[in-house]
């Protein structure tokens, strides 16, 4: 499904909210990768007597509930959820754009069973899949990566069908081929130049999802484990503690809010 | 004669105040019907548009209409609103999209009656229903649009358009994409609005369709008037030098093809050829041989096969029956000539870079192709652009030129011109001559039977149902089957 | 391939993915899989080693796994899902206890995110552009960056810690209800005024909506001849296909606000190891797509004759 903000935006707009989308995404990435150096310490190094205490030079962004320094925890949930976003989304395009192209260029009995494999698979929560994946192997975040890849690449893989689907019967690819040219040239010169744009929306968007989806899980307590630092288990961690340390508990919230508005962005008004 | 929309000096800007239409002024009279004549981006359709407050976003007009009693300025489009339905009916340009795909036909006539007129729910029906019948649509009452045939919704979105009780009817390229009989269909259906004593104001660049309504003709070119007067008198005797070579365009005054000189090598064989699509038998039994600098046309009605039996000739469409044989070895001898320009190019690619790309792949000589583009009279600046910033004119020729670079024996064009203006449709059927005179057999199908009659050396008519039909009884010595006529 | 074999074909290829999935996490778990089920049918003491041979034979535990699998995915589809490991109670019993609950606080987050969503969406896609229109794109990219759980977790920091008006968690009275839905619906709404929006400009820009004001008719009545209905079809094709993201809602919502619902169940079922139950839960989530969507498969059809002849 591929709706696009038409009309509202001129051109030029949404390629500037596109830009601004890809800077918000870019910080966040260069300060979880930068925390380590910006200060000293490690995220599961405990100092008690600094429970909920207020940033200092040691920690520029204050305590956790267990005198753990902020920043660090900060850095490493966030370079986890980035890490596992980006090898789900990575697996599922590779996945996704293969078939996508071989159902298109085949059709017939491989198209058909492919399409009823993707649309069954999209009638179960994508949450699900990687809640049962995460119950069967043992590494977590290598579970939250592939049973993300399980649900994201369906979207990869209608996309590229349908694309080239169209282009492949059109008379452009045709001539071409009267012309003299085989297949790898139409797909150089004819379907990826079409098709990556589209991918690079749906790999934005396909990032959020599981951004937002390794978070929601660790927020009801079935993710990543105490004391794996995570944006969605350290605001469950910090929650009751609320009054006393707001900005503690913002920080995550802040953090998960601006990487998935910088996505949600780049993917350029999508909406499913 | 009292007229029923003077116009005076209407002129349209865009964003930037610059002038995109020199101020026109006209005036419609009933009984009396007014063309207005010009290529694709003459600023044709900008004059009835912004007659009627109909222009895109972004466009300003100036002037002022005197329209049904009332006095607008035509900066204020607004103000035309209330006027639509009532006074003036806009035939949309394609009547297809133009009917809502959710409600039958009948209630689409129906509710203009009701709601616009005023009439009662059940005698707007009953009156619906009695216009479509004497249109020829008393089957088609219940029909959805997508039930419908072009022609169909043509004449339903005529009534539609007019059941609001407007006695002026403006028609923006009301033949767009429709082959002959059907234009003629067309035509009469606006005749007899004028018939009727309504006003009848008409936009095309279709030749053929305002010589048959008559009434005062405009020519338009790049936003200005280039000549206006009487429909015969303009047909007859053009005195502007432009209107002369566009009036000239008209397949009608074409020279025919000079014979094609015989004993030439056969190039191209069929066998009792079967096409089918999608599981509808469309040719059956074909013979043909083509030789060396024939032209063949094809033609028939939308839908009857013509594209397939081409494709099924280049072996891009397996037949279900018989055999074709290409004499030539060299598969790239082949080529084939679309119907949409734009859509015959990769679209994110730089034209250039496309040609080069071909002239890599095939080893060919890169020093032809820039004699090849001045004699296609193509632009060397061209070459930077991709294919949505290029004419659909300079485009197709640009189509011909990489098919040129292959020397083909054969070339299947498929509607080359049908969306091309007179002028460039001339241009692009004359270089498919010179290909043929050359020695290229060109295989050429079109809607236009005066286009083929003049262009072809010999006719093959399909019938959609699996017959293929020659015009003229006169068979060649070497063909086999009776589908062949010289 | 008409559009009922496809949905049953979808149906039969769910339960097996369901099933064969559920297998795997079973036969994965660590532990004794046939003891703990015997323990949990028999209670702890009462486990000797002749029930867990009983239940290991029954259910083909100990076996090669083929066979294994095709027991199991028979008594899956003879709806035979056995008992929860956690409560001893029969799967469907706490599964159709559940489900009354999810329904409840799905169908009036439905409702809520109905009222506000489309409505909203089509005024503004009647005109792309304007005021309202750049205000809710500004508002839904705001929401999508504001998971649910999030908006759960600001929702109960504000009104329930901080202005104490209504419960955190909890379900029984009414006002259990409103910050679940509204979470709930909020979310929901932002996505269907986007899809509605986007409907909604396609069908204003179209040449038939531009024909039917020319031919006279004044702008509310070519909308809800012309546009109302026409907008609808997208619209219900979307919201069928967005009918996981409901669920998916629903779980996290429901984890949230402790709301002793299915999805709640789900995750403390995966929580817990119970595969029965998880098996159980997860096919009444996929069929339930399923049948949504064919529900919304014969409403298109009905709304839409070009369909019916295709």
């Amino acid at each position: 499904m591929k709706l696009v903000t038409e009309g509202l935006l001129s051109e030029r707009g949404r390629r500037r909210s596109r830009r601004f989308g890809a800077v918000l995404v870019l910080t966040v990435v260069l300060f979880a990768w930068l925390a380590p150096w910006l200060a000293p310490g490690d995220p599961f190094g405990q100092a008690l007597l600094k429970a909920l205490g207020p940033p200092d030079a040691a920690a520029p962004f204050g305590y956790d509930h267990l005198g753990r320094s902020m920043i660090q925890r900060l850095g490493a949930a966030l370079r986890l959820s980035l890490l596992i976003a980006f090898f789900a989304v990575a697996a599922a395009a590779i996945f996704g754009v293969t078939l996508g192209l071989l159902a298109a260029a085949r059709g017939g009995r491989l198209d058909r069973v492919l399409v009823l494999l993707s649309d069954s698979l999209l009638a179960l929560p994508g949450l699900l899949l990687v809640l049962i994946l995460a119950a069967v192997v043992p590494d977590k975040a290598l579970a939250f990566a592939a049973g993300l890849a399980l649900v994201l690449w369906i979207e990869f893989f209608r996309l590229t069908r349908a694309t080239c689907r169209g282009l492949l019967t059109s008379p452009g690819v045709q001539a071409s081929r009267l012309l003299g040219f085989g297949s790898i040239y139409v797909f150089r010169r004819h379907l990826w130049p079409e098709v990556a744009p589209l991918l690079l929306t749906t790999a934005a968007f396909g990032a959020a999802t599981a951004i937002m989806t390794v978070a929601s899980l660790g927020f009801v307590s079935v993710g990543m484990q105490a004391p794996t630092p995570e944006l969605g288990l350290m605001m469950v961690e910090l929650m009751p503690y609320w009054r006393e340390a707001p900005l503690a508990l913002l920080q995550p919230v802040f953090a998960i809010f601006l990487v998935l508005l910088g996505l949600n962005l780049m993917a350029g008004g999508r909406t499913i | 004669m009292t007229a029923t929309l003077i116009a005076t000096d209407i002129g349209v800007y865009d964003q930037r105040g610059e002038r995109l239409l020199e101020p026109v002024s006209l005036q419609l009279e009933p009984g009396r019907p007014l063309v207005v004549l010009g290529e694709t981006g003459s600023g044709k359709s900008l004059l009835s548009q912004a007659l009627i407050g109909t222009l895109p976003a972004g466009l300003a007009a100036s002037g002022r209409v005197c329209l049904g009693g009332s006095h607008l300025d035509a900066a204020q489009p607004a103000d035309y609103r209330r006027l639509w339905g009532r006074e003036v009916a806009v035939l949309p340009q394609e009547p297809w999209l133009s009917l809502d795909p959710l409600m039958r036909a009948q209630q689409q006539v129906a509710e203009s009656h009701r709601l616009v007129r005023g009439l009662a729910p059940r005698a707007a029906i009953s009156v619906a229903g009695e216009e479509l019948e004497a249109l020829g649509l008393a089957g088609a009452l219940r029909r959805y649009p997508h039930q419908l045939s072009g022609g169909m919704a043509q004449r339903v979105a005529f009534a539609a358009a007019r059941a609001g009780g407007a006695r002026i009817l403006i028609a923006d390229e009301p033949t767009k994409g429709l082959d002959a009989a059907r234009r003629d269909e067309v035509a009469a259906l606006l005749m007899r609005e004028v018939a009727a004593g309504g006003s009848l104001m008409v936009v095309t660049h279709d030749l053929a369709l305002a010589r048959l309504l008559g009434g005062e003709v405009l020519v338009v070119r790049r936003g200005a008037l280039v000549e206006r007067g009487d429909s015969r008198a303009i047909f007859e005797a053009p005195r502007n030098a432009y209107t002369r070579r566009l009036l000239a365009a008209d397949p009608r005054c074409w020279q025919r093809t000079p014979p094609v000189p015989a004993g030439g090598p056969t190039v191209l064989q069929a066998r009792d050829l079967g096409v089918s699509r999608g599981g509808r038998v469309l040719v059956e039994g074909l013979s043909l041989r083509l030789g060396a600098g024939e032209i063949l046309g094809i033609s028939g009605p939308s839908g009857c096969g013509k594209s397939s039996l081409g494709d099924a000739l280049l072996g891009l469409h397996p037949p279900h029956a018989g055999t074709v044989v290409r004499s030539v070895a060299r598969p790239q001898a082949y080529q084939k000539v679309f119907q949409d320009p734009p859509s015959a190019f990769a679209r994110t690619l730089a034209l250039g870079q496309a040609i080069a790309d071909l002239v890599r792949r095939q080893r060919l000589d890169g020093s032809r192709v820039e004699p090849l583009m001045q004699r296609l009279r193509l632009r060397p600046e061209l070459l930077a652009r991709r294919p949505g910033e290029v004419s659909g004119g300079e485009l197709q020729r640009l189509a011909l030129l990489r098919a040129m670079l292959l020397d083909p024996v054969f070339l299947f064009a498929d509607e080359p011109t049908s969306r091309l203006d007179p002028l460039t449709q001339q241009e692009v059927i004359g270089l498919l001559r010179e290909l043929a005179g050359e020695g290229c057999a060109v295989m050429i199908v079109s809607h236009d039977p005066e286009l083929i009659a003049r262009t072809a050396h010999r006719c093959i008519v399909l019938d959609g149902a699996g017959a293929a039909t020659v015009p003229a009884p006169q068979p060649r010595p070497d063909s086999a089957g009776a589908a062949l006529l010289r | 391939m008409t559009a009922a074999v496809f949905r049953l074909l979808q149906a039969l290829l769910v339960a097996l993915f369901v099933g064969v999935t559920t297998f795997v996490m079973m036969r994965s778990l660590p532990g004794d899989m046939a003891w703990r089920i015997a323990a949990h049918r028999y209670g702890y003491d009462l486990v000797d080693a002749d029930a867990v041979r009983l239940v290991r034979e029954e259910l083909a535990l100990g076996g090669p796994a083929l066979p294994a699998l095709l027991q199991w995915l028979g008594d899956m589809v003879r709806l035979e899902f056995g008992t929860s490991l956690v409560s001893g109670a029969p799967v469907v019993d706490e599964i159709s206890h559940q489900l009354g609950a999810s329904l409840q606080l799905a169908a009036v987050a439905l409702l809520l995110s109905l009222l506000l969503g489309p409505p909203l969406g089509i005024t503004a896609g009647l005109r792309p552009g304007g005021s309202l229109d750049r205000g809710l794109l500004l508002l839904s990219t705001g929401l999508r960056a504001l998971p649910q759980f999030l908006l759960g977790l600001v929702l109960i920091l504000l009104v329930s810690v901080e202005l104490g008006w209504l419960p955190a968690a909890g379900y029984g009275t009414g006002a259990h209800f409103v910050l679940p839905a509204l979470t709930l619906a909020l979310g929901l709404a932002a996505l269907s005024a986007r899809i509605a929006r986007d409907a909604t400009a396609a069908v204003a820009a179209s040449p038939y909506y531009a024909f039917a004001r020319q031919k006279g008719l004044g702008d509310s009545q070519v909308f809800w001849r012309h546009g109302l209905r026409n907008v609808s079809v997208p619209l219900l094709t979307c919201l069928g296909l967005q009918f996981v993201t409901l669920v998916e809602g629903v779980v996290v919502v429901e984890s949230v606000f402790g709301w002793p619902g299915i999805g709640h169940g789900l995750v403390h079922a995966i929580f817990g190891r119970d595969v029965p139950m998880v098996q159980g839960t997860a096919l009444v989530m996929g069929l339930a797509f399923v049948l949504v969507n064919a529900l919304i498969d014969a409403a298109v059809r009905r709304l839409d004759p070009r369909g019916a002849a295709g």
